[in-house]
């Protein structure tokens, strides 16, 4: 049950992230019937008829998501509380919480009938429901547990979750509804109302970020000193990037009603890198019930003058403590001897999902540091050939770049797991018990297999295939789970100065991942700028694992 | 056999940087602003009054508290179910030694967090 609760932090807010994602295209698919495809059906002839039934089967199965995201989340919570406080299941159900979450299920079920049953639902029921999802969502977010400000933060988070549907939400609506319209002016009318909209979602949310921003960071210092302030500043930069798309797909949009015949292509492109950039962030909005507000963290911030010292450049370390130094490996040694001598069974050293953390020493974070640092070296090298092959240099070398893939494999293989072979005593075969080591097993092997596969769409003739799309959506992926992953614990310093540079570690990858995506699926010139763009993400977090220091 | 990462770490996307050896952080949501006996704190004995603000609002009923005695065995507090929202109370007789009080609670918004206060208990 202990371990339990400690995948829980993890596995609640992954599930928190789906169900955003799910009650945003729920909501947002209905917007979208609401104010579009209903209005503009006759309009558009029979591509609207099309629309309509499309919107609503989108709409219609994000909301089975939504119920099966909600019932996985009380779920999980209830287990924790029945096997950590002897709770009955009728006590967890009558929770606060299990009670905001049974209407959710319940509003959620409402629209999937409607949305697949009643086609002429009036349009007021379906915005009744809409909102009824909204008010039940808004009791399981921070604000209803706040002492302080509950109400005008209950109503920030409703406007905060309304413009998120509007906006993220409706877009692969908006997607399928320009794949079905097949001329100018039809394009104009969707794109132009679908404009509106997010205008309207763009407003909600910075209206109600601004509001909470305010109330739950506070100050500068509140800002980059705290967990907290550092996710919301990569919801910022998110949010700009989506800003930046929006503004460009707008004034596309402008461009149809002087010349019906622009072409569209990036309107859809830039579309489908929003859902991506707006999905990752709704990730980052989950990872944030997972931390305590700035405002209430006083003490222990990190100040300026310490993030600023961790981040002073250092020469890399590029040589290793030796693994028997490392503090587990120390003590278990102690232990084994303790044992020994009184003949008896020895403990292990560390139990996981004990609660405890594990011990660490110098070495421990030396060997980290020389980890991230070689890593380092990898990611820049593979940065450099991937630009010098973009800017045609040397090209039958640097087109080989993702080979570089199977040398950080080869590395991390030696290094994930100091115990067994070929560097510890366990045996190679014997060490395959060990789930941990099974895992880090797996991650090599899927380095190995990425690294091939990448290398075949460069030089395999794979490139104008859908192969080419694993590479920018693993990579992007990889970007939004490293975002979920990092929560420093209120009061541990040392974790958030990590976590600082873990952040823009993350962005990069998800910038790395969405540039490269449109360098495929742009027409020139655009696909060009892209191309010069990941590249460029690669050497950035070459030098930020290069310079990562943990003291 | 000994792992120097804990189990929490080991989902794929953060893969790269847990192989890398990075330390795992805790999650936490609602936090401890004060408490009695203070975090590392001392208590006079025998009879020792706990209370625990957080702050977020706080389901005392579906919240525990369990005391670690000197002995490493353990023992559950019953929480009083009257106290503000944001706080837990309890109480317990306990003998010099050191104590480690761990509480996990659930905030109103069904976010579910832990932690501990150790302290001792002072005497003759
Ligand atoms: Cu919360």
């Amino acid at each position: 049950m202990a371990l339990l609760i400690d995948l829980f932090g993890y596995l609640s807010v992954i599930l928190h992230g789906l169900t955003i994602v799910a009650q945003s295209m729920a909501l947002g698919g209905i917007l979208f019937l609401i104010f579009l495809a209903r209005p503009f059906a006759d309009a558009l002839g029979t591509v609207g008829d099309d629309i309509l039934r499309r919107t609503r089967r989108i709409a219609g199965w994000a909301a089975v998501a939504l119920i099966v995201c909600e019932a996985a989340t009380i779920a999980l919570q209830g287990a924790v509380l029945i096997g950590t406080v002897d709770l009955s299941f009728a006590d967890v159900m009558s929770a606060d919480f299990a009670i905001a979450g049974q209407i959710k299920i319940l509003a959620a079920a409402l629209l999937v009938v409607l949305a697949f049953g009643f086609p002429n639902t009036p349009r007021p029921v379906l915005a009744g429901v809409v909102l009824l999802e909204l008010a039940a969502a808004t009791l399981t977010t921070h604000a209803n547990a706040r002492l302080e400000d509950r109400v005008p933060l209950l109503i920030v988070e409703g406007l905060h979750q309304l413009g998120a549907a509007i906006w993220i939400g409706g877009i692969p609506s908006f997607i399928m509804a320009l794949g079905r319209c097949h001329d100018g002016m039809a394009w104009r009318k969707v794109g132009k109302r679908f404009s509106q909209m997010s205008t309207v979602g763009v407003a909600c949310i910075l209206v109600s970020g601004a509001t909470m921003t305010y109330l739950y960071v506070g100050d500068l210092p509140g800002f980059y000193g705290t967990a907290y302030g550092v996710m919301v500043g990569a919801k910022m930069a998110m949010f700009a990037g989506l800003l930046c798309l929006g503004a460009m797909n707008y004034l596309l949009v402008e461009r149809l009603r002087t010349n019906p015949a622009t072409p569209i292509t990036r309107l859809k492109r830039f579309a489908e890198v929003e859902i991506g950039i707006g999905f990752t962030l709704f990730f980052a909005a989950a990872s944030l019930t997972s931390v305590a507000p700035a405002i209430d963290l006083s003490t222990d911030r990190v100040t300026w003058n310490e993030i600023v010292e961790r981040n002073t450049p250092q020469m890399p370390v590029l040589t290793s403590p030796d693994h028997a130094a490392l503090a587990l490996p120390a003590l278990q040694q102690k232990l084994d001897q303790e044992a020994e001598a009184q003949k008896k069974n020895p403990p292990p050293a560390f139990v996981p999902g004990s609660g405890d953390l594990p011990p660490r020493n110098l070495d421990d974070i030396r060997w980290s540091e020389y980890n991230h640092h070689w890593a380092g070296l990898f990611v820049l090298l593979m940065g450099v050939l991937a630009l010098a092959n973009q800017a045609k240099l040397a090209r039958p070398v640097t087109k080989h770049w993702p080979l570089v893939l199977l040398g950080l494999a080869v590395f991390l293989f030696l290094r994930s797991d100091p115990e067994v072979w070929p560097l510890g005593e366990e045996g190679f075969w014997e060490s395959f018990r060990d789930v941990e080591v099974v895992q880090h097993r797996m991650f090599v092997a899927l380095t190995v297999i990425f690294g091939l596969f990448e290398w075949r769409v460069r030089v395999g003739g794979l490139a104008k295939t859908k192969a080419a799309l694993v590479f920018p959506i693993m990579t992007a992926l990889g970007g939004a789970l490293l975002l979920t992953h990092q929560h420093a614990i209120a009061n541990v310093k040392d974790q958030l100065l990590i976590e600082l540079t873990h952040t823009p570690l993350a962005l990069a990858s998800v910038a790395l991942g969405w540039s490269r995506w449109l360098e495929i699926r742009l027409d020139p010139p655009g696909n060009k700028i892209a191309g010069w763009i990941w590249p460029a993400c690669f050497i950035f977090i070459g030098f930020l694992l290069l310079s990562y220091r943990e003291i | 056999m000994t792992r120097s990462i804990s189990t929490g770490r080991k989902v794929l996307g953060a893969a790269l940087f847990l192989a890398l050896g990075a330390p795992l952080p805790a999650f936490a949501h609602a936090i401890l602003m004060a408490s009695t006996p203070a975090v590392n704190g001392t208590a006079e004995g025998p009879d020792v009054s706990f209370d625990l603000r957080f702050n977020s609002r706080i389901d005392h009923k579906r919240s525990r508290l369990t005391l670690t005695l000197p002995d490493r065995s353990q023992q559950v507090l019953p929480i009083a179910e009257d106290g503000p929202e944001d706080q837990l109370t309890t109480k317990a007789a306990l003998k010099p030694g050191a104590y480690t009080l761990r509480w996990q609670v659930l905030a109103i918004d069904g976010h579910i967090t832990r932690g501990d206060v150790p302290f001792t208990v002072g005497g003759n």
